[in-house]
């Protein structure tokens, strides 16, 4: 029996707009496969779309993510659809593709060098932005900054904080230094997402304080 | 009478000033679009003996050969060279117009600028200079170019085709229809091939026994068709029009002219075991055929499962055809061309003779799932004449499947294993699919596939008529199959790529069309015959549009799958192609040799005073003698015209005709005149590294225009006073590029010796204070033109690397060391600078 995936997709079947044809002279970038092939994907090209990747991706099967839609868009230069799309975040890097690919395109690869391209556009997905601030604030993408993570620590016969940055603040300053300077915290666009996460807190706090006068 | 041949290939006959013209073409635009034509004339023009130049849009048509002929009237001109394609492409066609015009046709040069210049290179300053002193060197080699004869020898009028599948059995059948005497030397017990082992052709469906079998039948009833079956080629010498071929036919325990093929034997054996033939699907007693359609049917007793009870004796009787002591026989025989039809090997195919088990790690399960089969399986089974009598069954329960599922490209176009497409999978799945529902009409159909090639006559029809079946064909390349443990079912998972959905299907049968690889034994027999293996292992074609069957071999012809995988019409037609080929060979009394030949100086060879005989040892083909107190003779109809010998001789006694050493010395002193430290002097084998140059070109790869190429029959050629000579010169680089080791060499081992002697002479370069990157031997073949242009590449790069001044000073270090060798032969030149009559 065929069993097509269980979930299920809601489509528009009529639309009373014209479904516009890709233009080849304004949404196509010929450059963007250059690009891909350059900083990670050298095989891009040899694709021949056989869904080796796609099926074999444990991302694909609980979301969106289509590996080798991506890599279709991305050959015909669909460089804006493919770079403003959430999927593309979706990929937990497990190499399962790259491992199986009959072509070595190397799809994991692909897909972070268009993540790289994306970032340096700014579209980054928030859990993405959220754990690059931490490796600016901490100096780690996963920090222990909560205490449950220290207790726990402490039952196994650990030391509350571990001898790495976390326990050093000097080093926190030091790695602070390095993402100033390399350009990182621009390229995340670290500051205004601490404004933004500041301004949050203080609508949450604000929206708190209203209700409890009501 | 191989003195005489000596003579009337080596004489000088009418041997005239040098007076040369050169013709420059333009290929349409292939050359003109990026070379400056009237540049290049004005620089040939100024060449030393040169009297003539014009250009030609294409001096390969009719218009520019008249030129030529016209010319050497007007002009008087004794040589001619044409700056154009490759020699390898059209050296035969301007030697035939300098004939055609009453010239000696050796008086004729080519120099190749569109493969080495413009077709891999950028319009540009350095690109036009490397196409200057490109046809410099050709005029400086043309100057001391001798008028030689070419000399026959006699053909023998016989033919040999190796491999008894239907290619090479319509082979033979034509040119025994054609009158001559033919060989069919098969290397399993009957002929046949793979065509014999499938049920239906597509897509017309006929019955494949059905039509092959009269074929193979004709091939024993025709008294031109000698079957020799069931043997292995030992060895292969000789040359077009006399090969000599060594075979080596295996013990059938049975004397064949005594067998009539009667089967008691067979019923007497209580010995079975699985039959190969049959995918191992059924069995056959350790006396049998491997199928009843066999020819030579002839039985066969397979020791390695006899017990020796000898029934078959007492059933065969008076007949008295088994003999237990037979021994395996070696035989030869003489021929004047091969035709090669040795097919292909299907992945996870048993091999005869061996009943291994298929890989343990084979593509989704094959091997460990027991309803994964792959199509030739299918054939046997679905075969009504198979082991299950034409049931498709599984091989778990014995049912028969509901839903079967086939996947596309096993093994093929996957960069991990043959990157080539198997051409007949997409076809046969259909037509499997056509019979499987044929049988049982509830059948469902499911092809996983990644694209549907169906591209000859009919085919197109025969898909449609698959998808109006209800087959599914799904676009998507499996990524994972899995058995149900409970009812051995197979899950197929992958994604609906035109959905782009992942969809799983649940299958009772499992078929994988597998690819198609090289037979066992492609590259041993390649070894032999001395012809290439392209980059996927099949056998190499000497040009892929207009010598598809030919080898680079002169006699020896390609047919069907062995050059690439091809389905039946096609083999068949390539088989009647190659009869064709080989009978312009043996339908004439004799063939021409070219005069390429070595030729030993009897007033220099030192062997007269003491035992030397160093190119004794060097021949590859045992043509030279050396009696003791003689000098040392070639025989001319053996001598294949490599030149090992002359470069290896330490007198420079030896030379070989039309690669003379002043021919060769002009040339690399033309190349290496103007800025020699910035240029790569490459001495490239005809066959391999010559060609793959030429690949490099057709292909279109750029690389820096800093090599200037030099050909020679055979990297044995390449003495070590030219890499002297270079250095001398100021070369920055020397490449000496021949065929792979071990067993690529054209002539058998020139390439063992020419890299034995440049690895040698690499330490003495070393030692004289050069560095070692600075001399490279590399092996490159025809089909490697990415290789070459890779070598260069690098080359360029440590060239750079190094800095000009670097090596002006370590040539200035070294050349007292260096030309010692040079200055004891008198070969460096007194300084005589071009007298121009300005």
């Amino acid at each position: 029996m065929i069993q097509a995936s269980a979930r299920s997709r809601c489509v528009t079947v009529t639309t009373t707009e014209e479904k516009p044809a890709v233009d080849v002279d304004d949404d196509v970038d010929l450059e963007f496969v250059e690009m891909i092939k350059k900083t990670g994907g050298p095989n891009i090209q040899n694709c021949y779309q056989c869904g080796t990747c796609s099926g074999s991706c444990p991302a694909g099967a609980f979301t969106n993510y289509l590996v080798r839609g991506i890599i279709r868009k991305a050959l015909l230069g669909l460089k804006e659809e493919v770079i403003s799309s959430p999927d593309l975040w979706f990929c937990t890097t497990c190499y399962a593709c790259t491992d199986r690919c009959p072509q070595d395109v190397k799809p994991t690869d692909v897909i972070k060098a268009i993540r790289n391209v994306a970032v340096a556009e700014g579209y980054m997905l928030g859990p993405h932005q959220k754990v690059a601030a931490k490796v600016v604030e901490a100096a780690h993408a996963v920090p222990l900054d909560k205490e449950s993570w220290q207790n726990l620590r402490v039952k196994v016969g650990l030391e509350p904080v571990p001898p790495n940055a976390s326990g050093n603040p000097w080093a926190i300053d030091e790695i602070r230094k390095i993402t100033k300077k390399s350009g990182f915290e621009k390229l995340i666009g670290y500051e205004e997402f601490m404004k933004a996460q500041k301004e949050k807190a203080k609508k949450k706090a604000e929206e708190k304080k209203s209700q409890k006068k009501e | 009478m191989t003195e005489s041949k000596t003579d009337t290939a080596t004489k000088v006959v009418d041997f005239r000033e040098p007076r040369v013209g050169v013709f420059l073409c333009h290929c349409g635009l292939n050359i003109a679009g990026t070379l400056d034509m009237d540049d290049l004339e004005e620089y040939s023009k100024k060449l030393a003996d040169v009297v003539f130049v014009k250009q030609n849009r294409y001096t390969c048509a009719d218009p520019g050969q008249d030129e030529i002929r016209k010319a050497i009237a007007e002009h008087d001109l004794t040589r001619v060279v044409v700056a154009a394609c490759s020699p390898r492409m059209h050296e035969p066609t301007f030697r035939t117009t300098v004939k055609d015009a009453g010239l000696n046709e050796f008086y004729f040069e080519m120099a190749n600028i569109r493969e080495h210049c413009s077709w891999c290179h950028p319009k540009g300053e350095a690109t036009q200079e490397k196409a200057k002193e490109i046809i410099k060197m050709a005029v400086a080699k043309a100057r001391l170019l001798a008028p030689l004869q070419k000399f026959e020898v006699p053909v023998t009028p016989k033919a040999m085709v190796i491999g008894g599948g239907v290619t090479g059995i319509h082979s033979a059948l034509d040119l025994a229809n054609m009158g001559f005497k033919t060989y069919l030397v098969e290397r399993d017990e009957s002929i046949g091939g793979h065509m014999a082992q499938l049920d239906k052709t597509f897509p017309t469906l006929d019955c494949s026994i059905c039509i092959e079998g009269p074929k193979m039948v004709e091939c024993s009833r025709n008294p031109n068709i000698e079957i020799i079956s069931y043997a292995d080629i030992l060895s292969v010498d000789g040359y077009i029009g006399n090969f000599r071929v060594k075979i080596l036919k295996k013990a059938r325990y049975v004397i064949q002219s005594e067998c009539t093929g009667c089967g008691e034997c067979v019923e007497s054996c209580p010995i079975e075991y699985p039959n190969s033939w049959e995918q191992n699907l059924g069995t056959r007693k350790a006396i049998s055929i491997p199928f009843p359609q066999a020819v030579p049917l002839v039985f066969t007793i397979n020791m390695d499962h006899c017990i020796e009870c000898f029934m078959c004796i007492d059933a065969c009787g008076d007949r008295q055809a088994i003999n237990f002591s037979q021994e395996p026989e070696e035989i030869e025989v003489e021929v004047g061309t091969i035709v090669v039809a040795t097919g292909f090997h299907s992945m996870y195919e048993p091999i005869p003779g061996s009943e291994s088990k298929p890989a343990e790690k084979g593509y989704y399960g094959y091997g460990k799932f027991d309803n994964v089969l792959t199509a030739l399986e299918v054939e046997r089974l679905v075969c009504a004449g198979g082991p299950t009598g034409g049931e498709v069954i599984r091989r778990s329960d014995g049912k028969h499947p509901k839903r079967v599922g086939f996947i596309q490209c096993v093994g093929s176009r996957d960069i991990n294993k043959y990157e080539y497409c198997s051409n007949f999978c997409c076809m046969y799945t259909i037509k499997n699919s056509v019979l499987i529902k044929e049988h049982e009409p509830d059948t469902e159909i499911y092809i996983f596939y990644i694209d549907m090639r169906t591209s000859g006559k009919g085919y197109e029809d025969f898909y449609r008529r698959g998808r109006e079946s209800g087959f599914t064909f799904i676009k998507g390349r499996p990524y994972e199959v899995i058995e149900d443990p409970d009812t051995k079912n197979l899950i197929i998972r992958t994604e609906d790529a035109l959905l782009g959905e992942p969809i799983e299907v649940e299958v009772d049968l499992l078929i994988l069309s597998t690819a198609g690889e090289p037979s066992e034994g492609t590259n041993e027999l390649g070894s032999k015959l001395h012809i290439t293996r392209s980059g996927d292992g099949f056998f190499m074609e000497s040009h892929p549009k207009l010598k598809p069957l030919d080898t680079p071999v002169d006699g020896i012809y390609l047919a069907g799958a062995c050059q690439g995988l091809k389905d039946i019409p096609y083999s068949v037609a390539q088989g009647s192609g190659a009869a064709a080929r080989a009978a312009t060979v043996l339908s004439k009394k004799t063939v021409e040799i070219e005069p390429i030949v070595a030729v030993i100086d009897p007033e220099t060879c030192v062997n007269t005073d003491r035992k030397c005989g160093i190119c004794v040892d060097k021949c590859p083909y045992g043509a030279i003698n050396a009696l003791e107190g003689k000098a040392a003779v070639v025989n001319v109809a053996n001598c294949h015209g490599c030149g090992t010998c002359v470069a290896s001789c330490p007198q420079d006694a030896i030379t070989q005709m039309h690669f003379t050493d002043e021919q060769i010395m002009a040339q690399i002193r033309a190349a290496l005149e103007d800025k020699a430290e910035e240029k790569i002097l490459v001495f490239a084998c005809n066959w391999c590294c010559y060609s793959g140059s030429d690949l490099a070109g057709t292909s279109r790869f750029e690389y820096p225009p800093t090599a200037r190429i030099i050909r020679v029959m055979c990297s044995g050629r390449v003495d070590t006073d030219f890499v002297a000579e270079a250095y001398r010169l100021g070369a920055g680089m020397v490449l000496v590029g021949g065929c792979h080791l071990p067993t690529d060499c054209h002539y058998i081992s020139g390439n063992w010796v020419a890299k034995e002697r440049i690895e040698r002479y690499a330490k003495v370069v070393e030692g004289a204070g050069i560095s070692p990157e600075r001399l490279r031997w590399k092996e490159i073949s025809a089909a490697e033109g990415l290789i070459f242009v890779n070598t260069i590449k690098e080359m360029s790069q440590q060239l750079e690397d190094i800095g000009i001044d670097k090596i002006k000073e370590e040539n200035e270090k070294a050349r007292k060391r260096i030309e010692a060798p040079l200055r004891r032969k008198g070969l460096i030149p007194t300084v005589k600078v071009a007298e121009s009559d300005e």
